[in-house]
């Protein structure tokens, strides 16, 4: 007996030693490459992408690691891996995030990888994008910081029994202004006390719609300064205000989400993201709108995008190019967009084809996202080349939430703002 | 542990002679080694991106085993019965050898695996061990066919559960690729840093094992014998402490003094960031000015009082830290009450002998073990203002109110983690929940303590049950009071998960920011490393002064 427990554990310390190496053997060159995915079924998606590639690229063996969870937030892993240099060659980040790495020089310029690439061409992709992507911080050296993974816009989800319970018309149409969209929220509220006519969360985007629409900007024309210190700043935190004052909007900083989901929300304003979740979850019959035009008398949006980047410290920085363009061609992005949660970054009529074809079955206005990407008026998420745009989205958070809270009037706001974060400008 | 002195009894010619000459050898072969690793330290043009005064205090440390080398290298040739500044005792050099040759091993192996990769190869292992989890049947299968042969005393049903066992990890090792990891194993030997890495280990191991087991011929006593393998029980746990705790925080205390970002080589700026933590402006103006505009350039308000028709205005640099720190204090003085009180009554209920109590102890102590991030998000929906089953059971409590008693009590529809006057307590009530099991352990560890007679001589002079409770639970539960109150304060001066999970979006309401998840803040979303070590150093100060006044006080209580 004790022989055989001698051999288990010599087997168990064997298997111990060597099961580490296991599978260690691979190609010539490892690619490692990262992206945040939503959910199981992006993550079987990039996987099935990352093998796909993988299989036919001979000389490279790309190693997929979905990021981000509960307990380790995907950017959190992702700065400790670059500190401590273990970060993947290739990964993806937001695009507000995009200027802060580069000056950081975390990120490689790709600029001569691109243009000695006979294939690629800056304008396949959407061009709010593709500015920031190529803005230079040295000059004279011309720059591509990555390529857009997606872009996404918001549009109004509806709950279409709530408006029909309300004697109400719709959302969108030519006439589909402020005047109709808060009518709306003061009606559907009133259907019952726990019903809202609108929600959104509480996050830069939402009420940065409210500020554009009315015609104002969180930045001045070249992103130098703060812009939020103008009448229309006051006009379109005012209107949000008001809803909040009123309860007819959920409070700010509640996931309105789920309430919409649960159908007590008469529009929850989101972008395409939460399609899956509402085809998944709302048991009422639902679509979605574009945003209504606000006081700038402009169809007003925002492009959000995140984009590959290449590791500063990558080994292999022509491999990893190479990566970033497989990564982004039609064909894989019309995988992920076919799953509903993003549109292609792409903005060749193939591409917008393939998302407009999506979800099939499932009755969503998928045209609504489109015209929000090429709304007239539309924002492109924009990295601050000039600026500390964490400290400068606290401040500007804050400021928000007070007036939105009551704490704070929306005139205070506009007057005091500017000189609040004036020390986050690099100018 | 007594080793100043070597024993009369010692008797060094029962050593065998090629173990001094042999140990002589290894000891500037690594004194050699660790100098040529100090030197190409200092010629690494960029160190980590730690900068200069790292690069040269590594060099530094790596060459203290050459000074260690030399040092018990002159005690094993000049033999001395005492220890000196220069030349430790016979005794002293055959301890300080153990352990030198223990680090030595452990630190080659370490190494070793580093080198070879080997870290990155366990995600692979568990990734191949999961696609075939179910072979894992196997054993619960081979423990079932053990058990039933030990139960009816048979050893050949015995020995055809450790043969089932063995099979099956055979076939879960081959599934995973075994042979493959077996010949990967083997190509890592190709590096000489692996090679040199696992020799070095052997010969390490091999040494620190020879000096170990000759006490004998070195006179030790029992005692001495007992204080060493002490120190070997405790050395996995000291070493992890030095590297993974003592290190980065002298690294972090280094840090403070720079101007730290992510990618770039720090430069040392001294004080700046603790002058920036602390840089205030005190101003006047009309009260009909935004305050924002008496402040210089580069302050925000802290706070501001209108006097008549003046307004004072209080900026600071860091206006937000100050305002995170004074959320932290008011989160502990909300959690003291809240985690303790509660904690001791439940105490005294579970210290009776009611049946079913141990069931209870368990089910109250749960919290304590449940991970933060999974309560907090369960809270979140209990949080929720109109699906919650907070504002559920606060609704049905005032309709109940209203239609019994006729009152016209408003129901508050509370936005816990939204309302700026309750965020903070939303994460007070999380912790409490969460830190209270713990309390009620310890105190009913310290009420068992409590002697039954004490109880007893109060019922006799007449105490009632308030009168025992006062006079003898409280006083003689004070040691345990105290440490509750220390360990639950210095928690709630360094709360993090709570907030970091109880609001998924950032940023979160200032109202709710904590001191520590603010510095998380500065260092994972601005990427300011050094101003966050000085934010980390400076809380601290200030969480050591506290305990510090309070252990006095507690001593002065005595």
């Amino acid at each position: 007996m004790l022989k055989a427990r001698k051999l288990v554990l010599a087997v168990v310390a064997t298997a111990t030693l060597v099961a580490p190496f296991v599978a260690q053997a691979q190609g010539e060159i490892t690619l490692r490459w990262r992206t945040r995915p939503d959910n199981q079924a992006e993550i079987d998606v990039y996987t099935a992408a990352s093998q796909a590639i993988d299989a036919e690229w001979q000389e490279v063996t790309l190693v997929y690691e979905p990021g981000g969870s509960e307990t380790a937030g995907y950017q959190d892993v992702l700065i400790s891996e670059i500190e401590a240099g273990t970060a993947p060659d290739v990964f993806w980040i937001p695009g507000t995030d995009i200027a802060r790495f580069a000056k950081a020089g975390l990120i490689l310029n790709l600029a001569e990888l691109a243009a000695a690439d006979p294939d690629f061409d800056v304008n396949d992709f959407y061009a709010g994008p593709m500015e920031f992507l190529t803005t230079s911080i040295e000059e004279g050296v011309p720059a591509l910081w990555g390529l857009p993974r997606d872009v996404s816009a918001f549009a109004l989800y509806y709950n279409a029994e709530l408006f029909e319970e309300a004697g109400l018309p719709l959302p969108g149409g030519d006439d589909w202004t402020w005047d109709r969209f808060f009518e709306a929220v003061d009606e559907i509220a009133s259907l019952s006390p726990s019903t809202f006519g609108f929600g959104m969360n509480a996050w830069w985007a939402n009420w940065g719609y409210f500020v554009n629409a009315a015609g104002g900007s969180f930045f001045n024309e070249d992103l130098t300064a703060c812009g939020l210190n103008t009448e229309a700043t006051v006009v379109g935190l005012e209107a949000a205000r008001q809803m909040f004052a009123a309860g007819t909007a959920v409070p700010w900083g509640t996931d309105a989400e789920p309430l919409f989901l649960a159908g007590q929300v008469g529009m929850f304003m989101n972008g395409r993201w939460a399609t899956p979740g509402a085809i998944a979850n709302a048991n009422f019959e639902w679509n979605v709108a574009p945003l209504p035009v606000g006081p700038s008398g402009k169809a007003t949006n925002w492009l959000f995008w995140g984009a590959y980047v290449v590791n500063a410290k990558t080994a292999h920085p022509a491999e990893a190019w190479d990566l970033v363009t497989r990564l982004t061609s039609a064909e894989i992005q019309g995988q992920i967009a076919a799953l509903g949660a993003n549109i292609p970054s792409r903005q060749t009529q193939d591409a917008i084809d393939l998302f407009l074809s999506s979800l099939p079955g499932s009755g969503v206005n998928n045209q609504a996202f489109i015209d929000g990407t090429t709304a007239e008026d539309v924002r492109s998420e924009a990295p601050l080349f000039n600026g500390n745009w964490p400290a400068i989205d606290a401040a500007y958070g804050q400021g928000v939430t007070a007036v939105f809270n009551g704490s704070l009037s929306a005139q205070e706001f506009a007057d005091t703002i500017c000189d609040a974060v004036a020390a986050e400008f690099d100018s | 542990m007594n080793v100043s002195s070597a024993s009369p009894r010692a008797d060094l010619t029962a050593l065998p002679v090629w173990l001094r000459p042999v140990t002589l050898a290894v000891n500037a072969v690594i004194a050699l080694a660790c100098l040529a690793q100090s030197r190409a330290i200092l010629a690494l043009p960029d160190f980590g991106n730690l900068g200069d005064p790292v690069q040269a205090f590594a060099a530094m440390v790596v060459l203290l085993p050459v000074v260690a080398a030399a040092y018990f290298s002159a005690g094993l040739l000049l033999r001395r019965p005492q220890s000196s500044l220069l030349v430790p005792s016979l005794a002293d050099t055959r301890y300080g050898l153990m352990f030198f040759y223990f680090l030595a091993a452990a630190l080659s192996f370490v190494y070793v695996i580093w080198r070879s990769g080997a870290f990155n190869g366990f995600e692979f292992l568990v990734t191949g061990f999961m696609q075939n989890a179910w072979l894992a049947l196997v054993f619960m299968a081979a423990y079932v066919i053990f058990w039933i042969g030990s139960r009816a005393d048979s050893a050949l049903v015995r020995r055809t559960g450790v043969i089932v066992g063995l099979v099956g990890i055979g076939i879960l090792l081959l599934s995973a690729n075994f042979l493959q990891g077996v010949v990967d194993l083997l190509s890592t030997y190709r590096d000489p840093g692996v090679l040199i890495g696992t020799i070095s280990g052997v010969v390490a191991s091999f040494l620190c094992y020879a000096y170990l087991t000759r006490g004998v011929e070195f006179g030790e006593t029992p005692q001495q014998r007992q204080a060493w393998q002490g120190w070997l029980m405790l050395s996995p746990n000291i070493l992890g402490f030095m590297i993974f705790f003592a290190g980065p925080l002298l690294l972090s205390l280094y840090l403070s003094f720079t101007d730290d970002s992510v990618g770039r080589e720090p430069q040392v700026i001294w004080l700046q960031n603790y002058a920036h933590i602390l840089s205030f402006e005190f101003k006047t103006q009309p009260i009909t000015e935004p305050a924002q505009r008496a402040l210089s350039f580069g302050f925000r308000v802290l706070a501001s009082f209108d006097v008549g028709e003046t307004r004072l205005v209080w900026g600071a640099r860091d206006p937000d830290f100050w305002i995170s720190l004074r959320n932290t204090i008011v989160f502990c003085l909300m959690l003291l009450p809240l985690s303790i009180v509660p904690a001791l009554l439940l105490s005294i209920i579970l210290n009776t002998a009611l049946p079913g109590m141990k069931v209870y102890r368990a089910v109250f102590f749960l919290p304590s073990v449940a991970a933060v991030v999974g309560t907090a998000i369960i809270w979140r929906w209990l949080y929720s203002p109109n699906i919650g089953y907070y504002n559920y059971a606060i609704t049905s409590l005032i309709t109940w109110l209203n239609t019994t008693f006729g009152t016209s009590i408003n129901d508050p529809q509370i936005a816990w983690l939204t309302d700026p006057n309750v965020v903070l307590i939303s994460i007070v009530l999380l912790a409490a929940w969460q830190i209270m099991g713990n309390n009620t352990v310890l105190f009913l560890a310290g009420l068992q303590g409590i002697p039954r007679e004490l109880y007893e001589a109060a019922m006799i002079d007449g105490a009632n049950a308030w009168r025992s409770f006062w006079n003898v639970t409280l006083p003689l539960l004070r040691p345990t009071m105290f440490f509750v109150v220390i360990t639950v304060m210095v928690t709630g001066l360094q709360v993090f998960n709570e907030p970091y999970a109880l609001f998924p979006s950032r940023p979160i309401p200032i109202q709710a920011q904590t001191s520590v998840f603010y510095l998380y803040q500065q260092g994972f979303f601005r990427f300011q490393f050094g101003y966050a070590s000085a934010i980390a150093w400076f809380l601290f100060l200030f969480i050591f002064t506290l305990t510090f006044i309070q252990f006095r006080l507690q001593r002065e209580d005595r």
